[in-house]
């Protein structure tokens, strides 16, 4: 079959099972549009910001586990993706990003919307690719989609001048079976030896906590982390990343860990003898002070990226491979010796956990509130919706104190359902991502915990959820003010609020809402807050915008302690440090 | 700490080195000096045949050396960060 390049690139995305492509058109991405408009197997979702094109692609890929895809055009089109592209990369989320560019001939003449989208891109991509000619196009749109989700995920884009695409000239179209790229060959299965040595130093541990992220979702590596711990039955703590990933309501979860993690979690971690790590890679609002990491644990990491392990926290013990493989040959030989486990020793460590839980973990109660004498607190407005939603729905959130919140108060039992910003902390995400995964599963309920600030950053995706008819549940829990910011203003800064507040010039949300088409429900008291919450969640066919008013001086607790702290060093409230 | 020397094998394409120079500085690693070459006589570089189980061709690999001065543990992070770049073969230290 011969095709012209613009139908070449289409059809190679048809072959690699894309449902959705997410984008914005402009002149050098004219050619690619054109073989678009001409197919009906995959669906084009005009967003209104090229932001937003990579976010609903990346919260698509995150709740499917399959690669978004995006395609922009040259220039602005193309440098507007890059916050997109670095939320992917640091979170390690597979995606393949099209980018139009000016013709062969013109590159290097700074003609018009031409911009160097390899060279701006390349620290924020696994890869990137530019298209020669017509005829390599399925070549590398093939090894795009296998870098991008293969070994450690993360996002690749392909260039493509504007005369690749020509619709005149005509190339045969064969679409490779299989890719074979000889630098590349991510590990997959783990070493026997290093399995081995791994059971050994679980048997010796009196002390151990697994410690799971988002490498472990990735992996899809879910239930067999759930079968090895029903042979360990150790406490398991869940990085921001790796939330779901471990069942939030099983009685040996002990929530998140690190900046914002629960006390038991991070006391644990700093007392074990052993940390079981899974997919997760030692950043910095998980370790604190790295000198002061955990100073009695030994270290088993299980990662896929060699460049992972012992980058900030010495492992002792590494075990290369997909995590789901090497999770499936460790529970073979713990099952085999699991009679050797330390039982006694290990229960005793389980009170202790229990002690410090009972001492400072997470009042759910404290914060609900009928009285409208005082303010609406945040975390009341995420576990009303937790329980509205029966724990079951995509919840994604933008970044600052709202993020944490739900972190803490919406209780993940499943994998991808979680869907946020963790590495970059992109504000803006929660919207555009929101959409990518209600278009992904339309039947269920997929909310977005926002904040006034976030919000504003992608709001104009609000008309692409009126184009495609998107009914997505915003909850914005306003405190008019940059909550996160204020925070630390109000902790390490003397209460000086630089630039963290507004002066009377939020928008009426409400009626910016309605103007698109959308329901607004606007929410100050608490008497109103659950009926109000399950008026919104009972609107199903609409997308409804919830302005909940909170209040404005909390802040997100326990909080590390830093510079120079440990994961012990906490602050409970604003008054207790541990 | 001691200046070391990397040796890179890689593919010679258009871009490919200037991801390893780009990495040393996204990374904060200091680059003291800098050679690179096209591969032409493969006679040295049958280990890398070998250790791929790959076929090379005359001018289709470039071999780059880098000195840099860094501890054990920066030395291992940057072997393993260059040798994820998916152009690269082969990242080692020259002993």
């Amino acid at each position: 079959m011969k095709l012209a390049g613009n139908d070449i690139l289409i059809q190679s995305l048809i072959n690699e099972g894309v449902e959705y492509i997410f984008g914005y058109p402009g002149g050098a991405a004219l050619h690619i549009y054109d073989a678009i408009f001409k197919q009906n197997k995959m669906e084009h979702i005009l967003v209104r910001h090229e932001q937003g094109a990579t976010h609903a692609a990346d919260g698509y890929a995150r709740a499917t586990g399959k690669p978004g895809v995006v395609l922009v055009t040259s220039g602005p089109g193309a440098t507007n993706a890059i916050t997109g592209i670095a939320t992917a990369f640091m979170d390690s989320i597979p995606m393949v990003v099209i980018s139009g560019q000016v013709a062969k001939h013109l590159i290097g003449t700074d003609a018009f919307q031409e911009t160097d989208m390899i060279g701006i891109s390349r620290p924020i991509v696994k890869h990137s690719f530019t298209v020669e000619s017509a005829e390599n196009i399925p070549e590398i749109v093939k090894q795009a989609f296998y870098i991008a989700t293969s070994g450690r995920p993360g996002p690749v884009v392909i260039d493509v001048p504007k005369d690749t695409t020509a619709p005149d000239k005509l190339f045969e179209f064969n679409y490779p079976d299989e890719v074979n790229i000889r630098s590349y060959s991510p590990p997959i299965d783990p070493e026997k030896n290093q399995i081995e040595r791994a059971v050994e130093a679980i048997i010796a541990s009196e002390k151990p906590v697994i410690y799971a992220g988002g490498g472990a979702i990735n992996s899809n590596a879910s239930s067999e982390l759930i079968k090895l711990n029903e042979i360990l039955n150790f406490p398991v703590t869940n990085t921001l990343m790796g939330l779901g990933v471990y069942p939030a309501t099983d009685e040996r979860f002990l929530g998140m860990l690190g900046m914002h993690g629960t006390y038991q979690a991070n006391m644990a971690m700093h007392n074990a003898d052993l940390i079981i790590a899974i997919g997760a890679r030692f950043d910095d609002r998980i370790t604190n002070t790295p000198k002061l990491f955990a100073p009695n644990a030994k270290i088993i990491h299980f990662d896929v990226d060699h460049s992972s392990v012992s980058k900030i926290i010495e492992a002792n013990i590494a075990v290369f491979g997909q995590v789901k493989n090497s999770l499936n040959e460790i529970i073979k030989l713990c099952e085999l010796k699991k009679e050797m486990i330390n039982t006694k020793k290990i229960s005793s460590w389980k009170n202790q956990i229990k002690e410090w839980k009972k001492s400072h973990g997470l009042n759910h109660d404290m914060y609900l509130e009928d009285s409208d004498d005082s303010p609406i607190m945040p975390q009341a407005v995420v576990q009303h919706v937790y329980n509205i939603t029966e724990g079951k729905a995509f919840v994604t959130s933008d970044v600052g104190q709202h993020q944490m919140f739900a972190a803490q108060y919406y209780h993940f039992d499943e994998p991808r359902k979680w869907i946020n910003s963790g590495g970059l902390g992109t504000m803006g995400f929660g919207l555009p991502s929101a959409m990518g995964v209600k278009l992904a599963f339309p039947n269920d309920e997929v909310v977005c915990i926002t904040g006034e600030g976030s919000i504003q950053m992608c709001i104009q995706e609000l008309s692409t959820c009126t184009q495609y008819n998107l009914p997505i549940k915003i909850i914005n829990i306003n405190n008019e003010a940059l909550g996160m910011v204020k925070q630390w203003q109000d902790m390490n800064y003397g209460g000086r609020h630089s630039e963290s507040t507004y002066q009377s010039s939020l928008p009426n949300f409400i009626e910016l809402v309605e103007s698109y088409g959308h329901v607004g429900i606007k929410i100050e008291k608490n008497s109103e807050l659950k009926s109000q919450l399950e008026r919104a969640f009972s609107l199903k066919d609409k997308l409804v915008f919830v302005d909940v008013y909170v209040d404005p001086d909390e802040h997100v607790y326990p909080m590390l302690v830093a510079p120079n702290g440990s994961l012990k060093d906490m602050w409970l409230d604003k008054e207790t440090k541990t | 700490m001691i200046q070391r020397k990397v040796s890179i094998i890689l593919e010679n394409k258009p871009g490919a080195l200037v991801r390893v120079v780009g990495l040393f500085h996204q990374r904060g690693y200091n680059i003291e000096s800098l050679h690179v070459d096209p591969v032409n006589d493969l006679t040295k570089y049958k280990y890398v045949e070998k250790n791929l189980n790959i076929k090379l061709k005359e001018g289709e690999v470039s071999h780059l050396i880098i000195s840099t001065t860094v501890n054990d543990n920066l030395l291992r992070q940057i072997l393993r960060q260059i040798n994820k770049l998916i152009d690269v073969l082969i990242a080692e230290e020259v002993k």
